[in-house]
């Protein structure tokens, strides 16, 4: 039990700070609760790296302290912290900006959770814990349209997570228990794990916001405060996505799960893409985006027991995938949520012009940056586990990224038709500390990724 | 021993870094500090040239000067780069075509600290692409290339410039990812899982089918690149729209990856599958080189009929490449390798003097329609005769660059495969269409619209005059780049 309790160690952290958040909120202490936030996922994330290595499991198996989950922490955790100023910047000062950082928290806790799961109630627990915690943030500026976004949201994700919880009782019932690694069981009757298999997709795409479980993403980010969309695009997304890989770790290889992760694939990226290619909003292109991402993802996840790249595929892919996209959703923040205040910047303001520049070649997967790698290691997990012709439609797909991301890279280096007309863009303090870290880690993933290749394995 | 190799391919970047430390110097200072890297990047490239294609003890085979270090070794991947008798001359022709380019381009005012900043990272991803050892470096410094082009055509091109630019990305990063495909395919396949180029071509990991699928990854990537009829729609709008050095670049250097490749790539890693589909790249080689002299033929933009000579030319290199992949004769393939790879070289020395010369005639006349013009020899004697000389040397005239080169391949082809050496047809075609153009622009009555047309002034010279030299030094004596590159085509083994 004691040995429990250490390795869950971070997490314990992590939900202490939320609830001294909540205090603090309670007792109307803004910065307080900013700072008591920040030091403790410091905190949870420094007593993370003494178990990097650590393969173990707390709780009778319920909970798994392995590569992935430590991994999840190691990323999530600073990358919360890189969100929580983002939000600090833009909702700083309104009636309630404690309980944002309270519900982030506990949304990062539930997506640790979705990550190190190791039994189907924990992950019913996470999805639920992060669905709760992002309907509020969504409706936090109670504007219409926060509202609508956070009502489809929640409808969907009722549904979504009745129909996964349905699911899993099949596989309740096939193996006579909840534990994850129990499913080995299930070689003999491959159409019970199919079934639970798509109930676990479903409840996990909705959070990772794959197609089809995606409509409420491009509604939901946009109707939150950008900074909101930037967490909710990048943390929650990579819970669900280990988690899923959680998963199919003690699915026995020949059931049919790699073929309905490759569908899902297949369909995010080039639905995410297309999709993203009409959008005016950037926002929006982001989010639809961010769906195309999550394909990616699941090139790893595919991968899963049939290549060692599978695991470091999917790390390396998701702190790139983290410094990008929160970059990319700190320079909206700071120009504007619509390809015309874009226009002419990459010239009036020429880093953050090259920064937007490096994260969106970066999100379409071009050398030397982050996202390269991360893709190129995705790539040869997925070539080695035999989906190679999934590889090719990742791969046109990538043709097609870079379509929808020049649409933000070539306003911004057009010269307006009225030079007089310049954007102003108020400097907003903390925002362009954020994507200058993005900035940073997003260059230094793409070079140095032995960094983390070689502390992974 | 000094690195002298890795000197020469970061001196640009090192410059590319000291200019953005330097955000509010002013434009002749930054054309100046471009003007001195790439000066002492050429200083470079002739040391690694003194230092030779052959370590000591070794007779040619694999690569000198080989630099290493540790970058991903989890999967294999490192920094390696060294050169051989394939890839030094290229690396020559590009220090030295960028400093011409600086020199040429030292009048440009807007951007200027954009621009020079462009074409240092753009020189050093031109020079590690043809010094990788590494497939990933190698994709990297591949794709780096794009991206710098990509913003070259974007910021300092002509009218339609964004459309032509986005195309010119899209279209050749769909492209370049088949190779990343190829790439993954020999890592997976081969028996120690590295990225290591010199592994590969040693022990070529994939037979079969296997190898098949990868050698069309492979020669997708490269057909695109070089270009290929009919992959070939992207060069004439990146060409037309991109600003004189971009065009110089693009065609001097930039296409020289996609025959680099083929060499590098498609013949020494997948020569087994190479031989077997031998026959159909000679097949589009040939009618690359035909295709590329009739399109040259209809055109009446000067530049736009450049163009389409690179892609003539560039389909000599294929045929060359293809016959040196179907025979089983080692001193037929030294010759079609030794004319190919002379030809890359050629091909940039004198299709770089062109664009120039055409850059300077839009720079005066803001026009490149052929019948705006007409007697410019009387007007612009030196521009005029530069032309000239250029012309003739880019239709193979013997004495000049291309003669000795396209000689070389065609002897090969007709030692191999005597049918394809209807190919030589091109070069009448591109006689006749540089006659035409010639006797358009230059001869005939003089339009008295240019009458005070100036000549050409001392920094145009600077940038002609060591191409039109090594044009006819190429010519008349191309054994000291053609012995050079021999030591390494004789002993190739498949």
């Amino acid at each position: 039990m004691a040995n429990d309790l250490a390795l869950m160690l971070p997490e314990i952290i992590v939900l202490l700070t939320a609830v001294a958040v909540l205090v603090a909120e309670m007792l109307r202490q803004p910065r307080i609760a900013f700072f008591v936030s920040i030091a403790g996922l410091a905190l949870a994330t420094m007593l993370t790296l003494p178990l990097l290595g650590e393969q173990a499991t707390a709780f009778s198996d319920t909970f798994r302290i392995d590569t992935l989950s430590i991994w999840a922490k190691l990323i999530l955790l600073p990358a919360t912290i890189l969100s929580l100023l983002l939000v600090r910047a833009e909702l700083g000062g309104s009636a309630r900006e404690g309980t944002a950082y309270v519900l982030i928290i506990m949304i990062t806790l539930a997506s640790l959770i979705m990550a190190g799961a190791g039994d189907t109630m924990l992950l019913v627990l996470g999805i639920l814990l992060a669905g709760l915690g992002s309907f509020a943030l969504v409706a936090y500026p109670r504007t219409d349209a926060a509202t609508e976004a956070a009502m489809k949201y929640f409808v969907f994700a009722s549904v979504t997570a009745g129909v996964m919880i349905f699911g899993l009782t099949y596989w309740f019932g096939g193996t006579g228990s909840t534990l994850l690694s129990e499913l080995v069981i299930l070689e003999k009757s491959p159409a019970l794990a199919a079934i639970g298999f798509i109930a676990v997709v479903i409840g996990l795409g909705y959070k990772a916001a794959l197609v089809p479980f995606h409509f409420w993403a491009p509604d939901a980010y946009e109707g939150a405060p950008v900074s909101i969309a930037a967490y909710l695009s990048v943390i929650p997304k990579v819970g669900a996505i280990f988690a899923l890989a959680q998963v199919v770790r003690d699915l026995p290889v020949e059931s049919a799960w790699q073929w309905i992760i490759a569908v899902v694939a297949v369909l995010s990226m080039t639905y995410g893409y297309l999709a993203a290619l009409g959008q005016q909003n950037v926002v929006r292109l982001l989010a639809y985006s961010s769906v195309a991402q999550a394909g990616y993802f699941l090139l790893g996840v595919i991968a899963v027991g049939s290549s060692p790249l599978a695991f470091e595929s999917l790390i390396v892919f998701s702190a790139a995938y983290a410094a990008m996209n929160l970059g990319a959703f700190a320079i909206i923040m700071q120009v504007g949520r619509t390809l015309e205040a874009f226009k002419n910047v990459g010239r009036q303001f020429p880093m953050i012009g090259v920064a937007m520049v490096v994260f969106l070649l970066s999100l379409a997967g071009i050398p030397p940056l982050a996202g390269f790698v991360g893709k190129f290691l995705l790539f040869g997990a997925a070539m080695e586990a035999g989906f190679t012709w999934l590889v090719v439609i990742a791969i046109i797909n990538s043709v097609l990224s870079l379509a929808v991301y020049l649409r933000i890279v070539v306003p911004m280096y057009q010269p307006s038709e009225n030079e007089a007309i310049t954007t102003d863009i108020v400097t907003i303090p903390l925002v362009r500390q954020v994507w200058f870290a993005g900035l940073l880690l997003t260059v230094f993933i793409g070079l140095a990724a032995q960094f983390l290749l070689g502390s992974i394995s | 021993m000094l690195p002298i190799v890795s000197l020469t391919l970061f001196l640009p970047l090192l410059g590319a870094i000291v200019i953005m430390c330097h955000r509010n110097a002013a434009a002749e200072k930054v054309h100046k500090i471009g003007i001195i890297t790439s000066a002492l990047t050429l200083l470079g490239a002739i040391w690694m040239w003194v230092r030779g294609v052959v370590d000591p003890g070794m007779t040619g085979k694999g690569f000198a000067q080989v630099e290493q270090i540790d970058w991903m070794p989890s999967i294999g991947a490192a920094y390696r780069v060294g050169v051989d008798g394939i890839s030094l001359p290229l690396v020559l022709l590009t220090a030295l075509l960028f400093l011409l380019t600086f020199i040429y381009s030292s009048k440009v005012r807007k951007q200027p600290q954009a621009f020079v900043v462009l074409m240092l990272i753009l020189e050093t991803a031109a020079i590690g692409t043809f010094t990788a050892l590494d497939a990933i470096l190698f994709y990297v410094f591949f794709e780096v290339s794009l991206v710098s082009m990509y913003f070259m055509i974007a910021g300092w091109g002509h009218e339609d410039r964004q459309r032509a630019a986005q195309m010119f990305f899209i279209y050749t990063l769909l492209g370049s990812l088949p190779l990343l495909l190829a790439i993954l395919g020999l890592y997976l396949g081969g028996e120690t899982h590295t990225f290591d180029m010199r592994v590969w071509i040693e022990n070529p990991p994939l037979e079969g089918g296997a190898a098949m699928l990868v050698l069309i990854a492979m020669l997708f990537t490269f057909a695109v690149k070089t270009p290929v009829f009919p992959f070939h729609t992207w060069l004439p709008a990146a060409h037309v729209q991109a600003p004189a050095a971009g065009s110089v670049i693009l065609a001097g250097v930039m296409l020289k990856f996609g025959t680099y490749g083929l060499i590098r790539f498609a013949l020494q890693m997948t020569p087994e599958a190479f031989r077997e589909a031998g026959v159909v790249v000679l097949i589009f080689g040939v009618i690359a080189a035909l295709y590329g002299a009739f399109a040259a033929l209809a055109q009446t933009d000067l530049k736009r009929l450049i163009a389409y000579t690179s892609v003539n030319h560039m389909g000599y290199i294929v045929v060359g490449v293809a016959i040196a992949a179907l025979t089983l004769d080692p001193e037929i393939r030294a010759i079609a390798l030794d004319g190919s790879v002379l030809q890359m070289v050629s091909h940039g020395l004198v299709t770089g003097a062109l664009f120039f010369l055409v850059g300077m005639l839009q720079d005066r006349a803001q026009t490149r329609e052929m019948d705006q013009f007409g007697g410019l020899l009387k007007t612009v004697p030196l521009l005029g005769w530069s032309f000239v000389l250029a012309a003739f040397a880019s239709l193979g005239l013997p004495g000049l660059a291309h003669f000795p080169a396209e000689f070389q391949i065609f002897l090969a082809t007709l030692r191999e495969e005597p049918w394809a050496v209807i190919v030589i047809l091109g070069i009448v075609i591109t006689a006749g269409l540089y006659l035409k153009a010639i006797s358009q622009v230059f001869l005939g009555a003089s339009n008295e619209k240019w009458k005070t047309m100036p000549d050409l002034d001392r920094r145009e010279l600077l940038t002609l005059g060591p191409l039109l030299f090594f044009i006819i030094v190429l010519g008349i004596a191309p054994s000291w780049v053609l012995n050079m590159v021999h030591q390494t085509t004789i002993a190739l083994v498949f």
